[in-house]
């Protein structure tokens, strides 16, 4: 059953923001909203809780249309990137909030709070003012505040990108456990597309007023619809080069533009499409994940030089140059390298992307 | 800076402080001393810094006369009066042009509401007389300061209430909403509490200068009504003046202000400071 549904939804300040955008969340959901900053994340939930009045289509929650009900009557909750937790009150006081709005008599208020702050581990300090207590522990607090509102529909904006990596982690882990958000439909708003992949049910991509995409994360990650959403998902980003494709012989080849000597070979899985669009221009994407990196070998006919090679521990990423076009490659943990050595690159084939020129839409979906 | 010359700028603060002080108290001293001397004292050519005869009496003196105590009353009552309907308009006209009235309009609106504390209060003195004089209640009643006094008192409070309001948080009262108020008690339960320093601040100012206020008093009240400042010059008797008098009454005057500002500088210190930190 779907508990959240927008309909051609539009919102424009100077210029349109959300453009006819429609979406479906089912009971039980987790979505998340991938985009980059300032792309319009915060404003579509905005206008889910009724915090935006939208110019256009509709919002439904639980069944009813709720465009033009007030955010105190959709049953709706939020977190706010900034938290927004009242300063003046105690931690208890602000996750009370909610409940004291609808006249919780005071033991439910007591036993409903404490139940909830000891899942999220912030019993101890509910007689401190917010100021008082650290980052994730505000992050905690607001998210806390949402939780016993026992809302139909959990609004998240981007409620762990402020917190160290330790943390984030940890609450990320919260995100799967916690039953509350599987009884309701979520929407997670992030720019943090690891986050994204993680924890949503299913992701939507938003760019350009609406989502690009929607799907499950694995198949957004590996098939994604066009150069935007390639472009977005996927940390180093994805390489990119203008190609020609030709025909040889038996085989398709993608000939890069900015170095015509570096031809790569189109998987048989990708051929038939290609050919049916007619083959010609192409912009080639390349994941760094896709991409070996071998000691010299001169025969090779992928050679490049390093030029920065950044260790991370879990993972390297080299940067590097093939023939003058550059090209970022994930290496193994132990791989070393140093600045201008030659190395070979084995590319695999299939999980190459290719998008047309103009509009970016994927040429092999 | 070397230990010497670090000694002679703090001595040159100190010296600084030091004058200022002088300035600012001796003044007071004096009102003190006179207020403690008997007249005869006062009316020496060459005056005593310390009184040679202490007569405290004056106090009480100064309260013979019925009209003393009635017109500090009516002082507290025009002040108070007014101090609350500034701040009840004030912080309502506030906080619409901190939420809602934020473009241009908005902008022009508040500097013209600022601008009208800026021309010299005499200049609308007839005005206001016989605009006063046409109401029902007349010149000289409690009304007539109450309501005057808001044409000095309302900007200023509108426009520190809206600074105040512009620098608490929209988001607060947006969370407010989505836990289930509706704006008005989302206004009591997140906007006011977090404004209220800032509300104690206005209502001090406002309070004083209706408390202080003389030219208007002394214009259109006078007999039913009759402010303290407004009675003060009656310790003229013909052509001897009780200095003493108006020393002691002036010190009793300045009581009220003194004790307020004590009762609520925690709330003052906090309420100036509202803004100049975000956070």
């Amino acid at each position: 059953m779907p508990r959240l549904e927008l309909d051609a939804v539009c919102k424009g300040y100077a210029h349109p923001v959300l453009d006819r955008l429609s979406l479906t969340v089912d009971e039980g959901e987790f979505f998340v909203i991938v985009g980059p900053s300032g792309i319009g994340k915060t404003t579509l939930l905005r206008c889910v809780a009724g915090l935006e009045r939208l110019d256009g289509g509709r919002v439904l929650i639980g069944g009813r249309d709720v465009t033009r009900v007030p955010p105190y009557r959709r049953g709706a909750a939020m977190t706010f990137e900034s938290y927004a937790l009242y300063p003046h009150l105690t931690v208890f006081e602000n996750i009370a909030s909610p409940l004291r709005a609808r006249g919780m008599p005071a033991a439910e208020l007591r036993a409903t709070i404490e139940a909830k702050t000891t899942l999220l581990r912030i019993e101890h300090l509910l007689e401190r003012k917010p100021h008082e207590i650290s980052g994730g522990q505000k992050q905690r607090t607001a998210l806390a505040r949402t939780l016993v509102a026992r809302p139909l529909v959990f609004l998240l904006d981007e409620p762990i990108s402020h917190l160290d990596a330790k943390i984030r982690h940890e609450l990320r882990r919260q995100f799967h456990t916690l039953d509350e958000l599987r009884r309701v439909a979520t929407l997670y708003v992030t720019h943090d597309y690891a986050e994204a992949l993680s924890l949503g049910d299913r992701i939507g991509v938003l760019g350009h007023g609406r989502l690009e995409q929607i799907g499950r994360p694995r198949d957004i990650f590996e098939r994604p619809c066009n150069l935007f959403v390639a472009q977005h998902l996927g940390q180093p980003t994805i390489n990119t080069y203008a190609c020609a494709l030709e025909r040889q012989d038996d085989r398709v080849l993608a000939r890069l533009s900015g170095a015509p000597e570096i031809r790569l070979p189109v998987a048989d899985a990708h051929r038939v499409r290609l050919e049916a669009s007619g083959l010609g221009q192409a912009t080639l994407g390349v994941r760094p994940q896709s991409v070996r990196v071998d000691g010299a070998d001169p025969r090779h006919p992928l050679r490049a030089t390093v030029d920065v090679y950044e260790a991370l521990g879990a993972q390297g990423i080299l940067l590097g140059r093939l023939g003058s076009l550059p090209i970022t490659a994930i290496t193994p943990p132990e791989a070393r390298f140093e600045h201008g050595t030659p190395v070979t690159l084995d590319i695999a084939s299939d999980e190459l992307l290719y998008f047309a020129p103009d509009d970016g839409r994927n040429l092999v979906l | 800076m070397d230990t010497n010359a670090k000694r002679i700028v703090v001595w040159l603060i100190l010296i600084g402080f030091g004058i200022w002080v002088l300035f600012t108290l001796f003044p007071l001293y004096f009102m003190i001393i006179t207020a403690l001397k008997p007249v005869e004292e006062i009316n020496r050519m060459v005056p005593t810094f310390w009184p040679e005869t202490f007569r405290p009496d004056n106090f009480r003196g100064i309260f013979a006369d019925p009209g003393s105590l009635k017109s500090l009353i009516d002082s507290v009552i025009v002040a108070s009066a007014n101090t609350a309907l500034s701040l009840f308009l004030g912080t309502l006209a506030g906080y619409a042009l901190a939420r809602y009235l934020t473009g241009v309009v908005g902008e022009n609106l508040a500097f013209f509401i600022l601008s009208n504390r800026m021309f010299p209060p005499v200049a609308i003195l007839i005005p206001m007389f016989f605009l006063f004089d046409a109401t029902p209640w007349g010149t000289d009643s409690y009304w007539s300061l109450i309501i005057l006094y808001l044409v000095f008192n309302m900007p200023l409070a509108t426009w520190l209430m809206m600074v105040f309001f512009r620098d608490t948080p929209r988001e607060l009262e947006e969370a407010a909403y989505l836990d289930g108020y509706t704006p008005l008690r989302a206004f009591f339960k997140v906007t006011l509490p977090l404004v209220f320093p800032g509300m104690v601040s206005v209502a001090m100012l406002c309070w004083i200068f209706a408390w202080n206020e003389y030219l208007f008093a002394n214009l259109l009240t006078g007999t039913t009504v009759k402010t303290f400042p407004v009675h003060i010059p009656s310790f003229a008797a013909g052509s001897q003046t009780l200095w003493n008098f108006v020393m002691a009454f002036s010190l009793v005057a300045m009581l009220p202000p003194v004790i307020l500002f004590i009762a609520l500088r925690r709330y003052m210190v906090r309420g100036l400071s509202l803004g100049v930190v975000k956070g």
